[in-house]
C-alpha cells in the first residue's frame, strides 16, 4: 500500500489583495519522515509558503492537502515554530510550553507529563520557572521548539527559527534538532536563508526564486541520518554547499538580494 | 554627602519656597485674607481638623465609589467592544461624544436625575474616570502581537480562549495605565462633583463644599488648608494604585523589571 504524501501542493499561487503574485505555480510534495528546507532570498515568499501549509492563510490558486485534508482542518497534526519564538511574556517557560496543550483541551496530568518531557528533550528543565525575559535568544528558541514538540505534531513547520541567533548557537541548535528528531521522529518543513543550515538538516532542499516566488531547483541531500557535526567539514558537503549557493545566486535577479 | 542629596535637595528647595513665601508677604505687606502664611494655614487646618477630616472622608468615599464604578464599567465596556472590531466601530464615536461633553454641563443633569449629594458626585467622578480606562483598555485588546494570534490559531484556540489567555493579559498593562490615569482624576472628579452637586450635613460637606463654605466665610487660611488636604487625598489615591500596578506587573512587564 502506498500512503498519500503528508503534504501536497499543486500549482499553488498566492497574492495578497490586488498586489503582485507572491507565489506562483508551486508544486511540492513532502513525504512522511522528510526534512524539507526551503531557501531563498528575502521576499521570495518562503514564510508565505509555510503559512499556506499551516492553513494560516489560504491560497489564491491551486490545491493544498495536509494528510489528505484541507490545511485548516489538519491543524491538530501540525505545529508552527515562529521566527521570533513568540512566547507569552507573562507565562513562565513551563506554562508557555503547556499553552497549546491547555488550548487543545488536554487534562492537567497529561499536560504536566508532556511539558516535562518536552523541556527535557530541549534541555530546558532547569529553566522551567523562568520568565521569557530571563532567557537568552537560544533558550527562547528551545522553549518555542519544546512548545511545538509537546503537542507531538506529525509535521513541524519552522519559520527561520534560528535566523536571529549567533552562528555558534545556531549550529548547536541544528545538531540538537536532529538529535531530538532521532528520539522523537517528525516530518519537518524548515524555512531558512542559510544554505549551510538547510543542507545540514534536510534530506531535500527547495530553492525558491523571487518575483513571483517559484521553485527554481530541488536538491536531494545524500547524507544519512544521524549526521555528525563534522559533516559540515566533509568535502562532499562543502561541494554541495558551493553548488546550492551558486544556484541560489543564479535564481536571485541582480540587485534583488538584500 | 552625595547619597543624601536625593532628600537634601527637595528639603532645601522646600525651605527656599517657604522663605520666599514669608519674604513676599512681609515685603509687600500682603494681608492674611489674601495670602496666609504657612503657619497660619497649619493652625487653621488644625483648628478645623474635624471638619477637614470628615470632608476628606466624604470626598474620598465619593472618589473611591466613582473610581471603582468607572474601573468596573470601563473594563466591561472595553471587553464588549474589544471582543469585536465592528462593535468598537459602532459605539466608539458615542463614547467620544460623551467624553467631549464638559462635566460642568453634565453635573446639573445628574443633580436633576439623582438629587444633590453622593449619588450625583459618584456619577460625575465616574464620567471623568471612565474614558481613560475605556480608551486604554480597548487599545490593549486590539493591539495584540499578530505572531501570538497565529500561535493561538495553530493551537486551535476558541475565540473565548484567545480572549482569556491572550487578549486579556496583553491588555492588562494598557488597562492598568488607564486605571492610573483615572486614579489621578478621581479625587479631582469627586471634588468637582462635590463643588457642583455637593450637600452638607451640620455644616460639613465634602472638600468641594468646604471650599465654597470657607470662601464665603472668608476663612482663607482654612481654604488653603483644604487645598492641602485635597492634595494629600490625591497622593493616597495615586500611591495605592501605583502599588497595585506594581504588584500586578512586576514579574514580567518590561516597564517594571529590575535591570540585572
Amino acid at each position: 500500500m502506498t500512503s498519500a504524501p503528508l503534504v501536497r501542493l499543486e500549482r499553488v499561487g498566492k497574492r495578497f489583495g490586488e498586489g503582485p503574485a507572491v507565489l506562483a505555480g508551486i508544486d511540492l510534495t513532502v513525504e512522511r519522515g522528510d526534512f524539507v528546507s526551503i531557501v531563498g532570498p528575502s521576499g521570495c515568499g518562503k514564510s508565505t509558503l509555510l503559512r499556506l501549509i499551516a492553513g494560516l492563510i489560504g491560497p489564491s490558486e491551486g490545491q493544498i492537502a495536509v494528510a489528505g485534508a484541507a490545511p485548516a482542518s489538519a491543524r491538530d497534526k501540525m505545529f508552527f515554530v515562529f521566527q521570533d519564538a513568540s512566547l507569552l511574556p507573562w507565562r513562565r517557560t513551563a506554562a508557555n510550553v503547556e499553552l497549546p496543550l491547555l488550548l487543545r483541551g488536554l487534562g492537567p496530568a497529561e499536560r504536566r507529563a508532556r511539558v516535562g518531557q518536552a523541556l527535557e528533550l530541549v534541555g530546558l528543565t532547569d529553566a522551567a520557572d523562568k520568565f521569557p525575559w530571563q532567557l537568552s535568544g537560544g533558550m527562547k528558541m528551545r522553549a518555542s521548539i519544546a512548545r511545538a514538540l509537546s503537542v507531538a505534531p506529525q509535521i513541524l513547520l519552522l519559520d527561520e527559527p534560528f535566523g536571529s541567533l549567533d552562528e555558534l548557537t545556531r549550529d548547536r541548535l541544528n545538531e540538537d534538532l536532529l538529535a531530538i528528531r532521532e528520539r522523537d521522529p517528525f516530518t519537518a518543513c524548515f524555512v531558512t536563508h542559510s544554505v549551510s543550515e538547510a543542507l545540514f538538516l534536510s534530506n531535500r532542499v527547495v530553492v525558491l526564486a523571487p518575483h513571483p516566488g517559484r521553485i527554481a531547483h530541488v536538491v536531494e541531500v545524500p547524507f544519512a541520518y544521524p549526521r555528525p557535526a563534522s559533516l559540515r567539514e566533509d568535502p562532499v558537503f562543502l561541494q554541495l554547499l558551493a553548488e546550492v549557493s551558486h544556484r541560489l545566486r543564479a535564481a536571485t535577479p541582480e540587485g534583488a538580494a538584500r | 554627602m552625595k547619597r543624601h542629596l536625593p532628600w537634601i535637595l527637595p528639603l532645601a528647595a522646600g525651605i527656599l519656597i517657604l522663605a520666599v513665601w514669608y519674604a513676599v508677604k512681609a515685603i509687600f505687606g500682603i494681608e492674611s485674607f489674601i495670602l496666609p502664611s504657612p503657619d497660619e494655614i497649619v493652625r487653621a487646618g488644625w483648628h478645623e481638623r474635624r471638619s477637614l477630616l470628615s470632608s476628606a472622608l466624604l470626598t474620598g468615599r465619593g472618589a473611591l465609589l466613582g473610581f471603582l464604578a468607572a474601573v468596573a464599567g470601563g473594563f466591561v465596556l472595553s471587553v464588549v467592544i474589544g471582543f469585536s472590531f465592528r462593535l468598537k466601530q459602532a459605539f466608539y464615536p458615542y463614547i467620544l461624544i460623551l467624553q467631549m461633553t464638559p462635566v460642568i454641563i453634565l453635573a446639573p443633569i445628574f443633580v436633576l436625575w439623582l438629587g444633590q449629594g453622593l449619588p450625583a458626585i459618584v456619577a460625575i467622578t465616574f464620567m471623568i474616570c471612565f474614558f481613560p480606562i475605556v480608551a486604554n483598555t480597548t487599545m490593549g485588546f486590539l493591539s495584540v502581537d499578530p505572531g501570538l494570534l497565529e500561535l493561538f490559531a495553530m493551537s486551535r484556540a476558541s475565540r473565548w480562549q484567545e480572549f482569556r489567555y491572550l487578549r486579556i493579559p496583553s491588555a492588562l498593562p494598557y488597562f492598568l495605565t488607564g486605571v492610573k490615569i483615572a486614579g489621578t482624576l478621581a479625587p479631582i472628579g469627586a471634588i468637582t462633583g462635590d463643588f457642583l452637586a455637593g450637600s452638607a450635613q451640620n455644616g460639613v460637606g465634602g472638600i468641594g463644599f468646604m471650599t465654597i463654605a470657607y470662601f464665603s466665610q472668608l476663612k482663607i487660611p482654612a481654604l488653603f488648608a483644604t487645598g492641602a488636604v485635597a492634595c494629600l487625598l490625591g497622593f493616597i489615591f495615586v500611591g495605592s494604585i501605583n502599588l497595585l500596578h506594581w504588584l500586578a506587573l512586576r514579574r514580567w512587564h518590561e516597564s517594571l523589571r529590575k535591570i540585572t
